[in-house]
C-alpha cells in the first residue's frame, strides 16, 4: 500500500506531508512526557517524596520502554518484507499498525510505523519521498492511530474481537483513504475502482488479523507485558 | 538460548526467510495501478538499497538478505538517535 511519488497531486501531497510531520512532532513530545511522568512514579515509589522535584526526568524504565519501541519498529519492518500471495498475481505484507499501537499505545504505535515508512522511503525506494505523507497519514495515523482507539473499544470483554475488528478497520480504511486520495488526485475513479481495492484488500486484512494475532503472543511471551 | 535474545534474532530470521521466500509478485496498489493503467505515473526516487537490493552483491538472495539486515540497523540508529534527542530536550 505503499504510494510512490507521481500518484499524488502536488496540492495533496503537501498538506498531508505537513500534517504528518505535525502529528509526528506531536507523538513525540507525547511519549516524551509520558516517559517522565512514569519515572517520577518510579521515583515517588522508591525514594522519598521530596525527591521527585531534583530527580525528574528519564529512569531505567525510560530506557527499557525505548529500547522496546525500538524492537517493535524492528519487527514491522522485518515483517513488511515478508510479501505473501493473496490472489492471482497479487501480494501483500504485514501492515503493522495495530501491532505497534496494541504493543506500545497509539502515539507510540504512529511514530513506530512513521520511522519504518521514512526507513523505506528514504534508502529502499518503498514508497515515495514525497508521499511519505499520504504513506504516514494512511498506514501510521488511520493504520496504527485511530485503529488503536478501535481495538480498545471492541476488546472491552475480549482481546480477540478487538484485534480482529481494528485489522480489519486498519486495512481496509487506509485503502478506501488511498483510493480517496488517488480520485482526488485525478489518477483513478473512485467509483469504478472501489469494488477491486475492497477485494485486493479483503484477504491482506485476514493476512493482518492472522500475523497480528501471532506477534502479539509471540512478543509479549518473549518481552514481558508492555506499557500501553 | 537466552529469551531475551529472541527478541532481536525474530526479525533477522524473518528477514532471512524474506529474502528466501517473499513473493516478487505486485502488491495490492501496484496491482491496482496495472490493472486501471495508472501506473506510468509513479516517478522513480533513487535510494542506495532500491528494491531491498545490497549494491555490487549480484546473488539476489545475499543481496535482499544484507539490504533487510542494513535496513533493521538503519531503524535501530533512528530510534536510538531519536531517543537521545528526547532525553536532551526534556533535561
Amino acid at each position: 500500500m505503499h504510494i510512490p511519488d507521481g500518484f499524488l497531486n502536488n496540492n495533496l501531497t503537501v498538506g498531508l506531508l505537513a500534517g504528518s510531520v505535525s502529528m509526528l512532532g506531536y507523538c513525540l513530545s507525547k511519549i516524551s512526557k509520558s516517559v517522565t511522568v512514569a519515572s517520577s512514579r518510579v521515583l515517588a515509589n522508591n525514594v522519598s517524596v521530596t525527591g521527585i522535584d531534583s530527580q525528574l526526568g528519564f529512569s531505567e524504565n525510560a530506557n527499557k520502554y525505548f529500547q522496546r519501541l525500538a524492537l517493535i519498529a524492528l519487527w514491522v519492518f522485518a515483517f513488511q518484507m515478508f510479501n505473501i500471495p493473496v490472489k492471482s498475481a497479487t501480494s501483500a505484507h504485514l501492515l503493522g499498525g495495530v501491532f505497534a499501537a496494541i504493543l506500545a499505545g497509539p502515539f507510540a504505535g504512529f511514530a513506530i510505523i512513521s520511522f519504518v515508512l521514512i526507513t523505506q522511503s528514504l534508502f529502499f525506494s518503498d514508497g515515495g519521498i514525497l508521499a511519505l505523507g499520504a504513506n504516514i497519514f494512511n498506514m501510521a495515523f488511520i493504520g496504527s492511530f485511530l485503529s488503536y482507539y478501535v481495538y480498545k473499544y471492541f476488546s472491552r470483554r475480549s482481546h480477540y474481537p478487538g484485534v480482529f475488528i481494528a485489522c480489519f478497520f486498519s486495512v481496509m480504511t487506509a485503502s478506501l483513504v488511498c483510493l480517496l486520495e488517488l480520485e482526488l488526485s485525478d489518477s483513478i475513479m473512485f467509483s469504478t475502482a472501489f469494488k477491486d481495492m475492497m477485494n485486493l484488500h479483503l484477504g491482506m486484512a485476514c493476512l493482518e488479523t492472522l500475523i497480528t494475532l501471532a506477534l502479539i503472543k509471540v512478543f509479549r511471551s518473549i518481552n514481558g507485558q508492555p506499557n500501553e | 538460548m537466552n529469551k531475551k535474545n529472541l527478541v532481536f534474532i525474530i526479525p533477522i530470521f524473518t528477514v532471512l526467510l524474506a529474502s528466501l521466500f517473499a513473493s516478487k509478485l505486485p502488491d495490492t496498489l501496484e496491482t491496482l495501478a496495472i490493472n486501471y493503467g495508472f501506473e506510468d505515473k509513479a516517478k522513480k526516487t533513487f535510494s542506495l538499497f532500491s528494491n531491498y537490493s545490497f549494491p555490487f552483491v549480484e546473488n539476489h538472495y545475499a543481496s535482499t538478505f544484507l539490504a533487510g539486515i542494513i535496513g533493521l540497523c538503519i531503524l535501530y540508529i533512528l530510534f536510538k538517535i531519536t531517543t537521545n534527542v528526547i532525553k536532551s530536550l526534556a533535561k
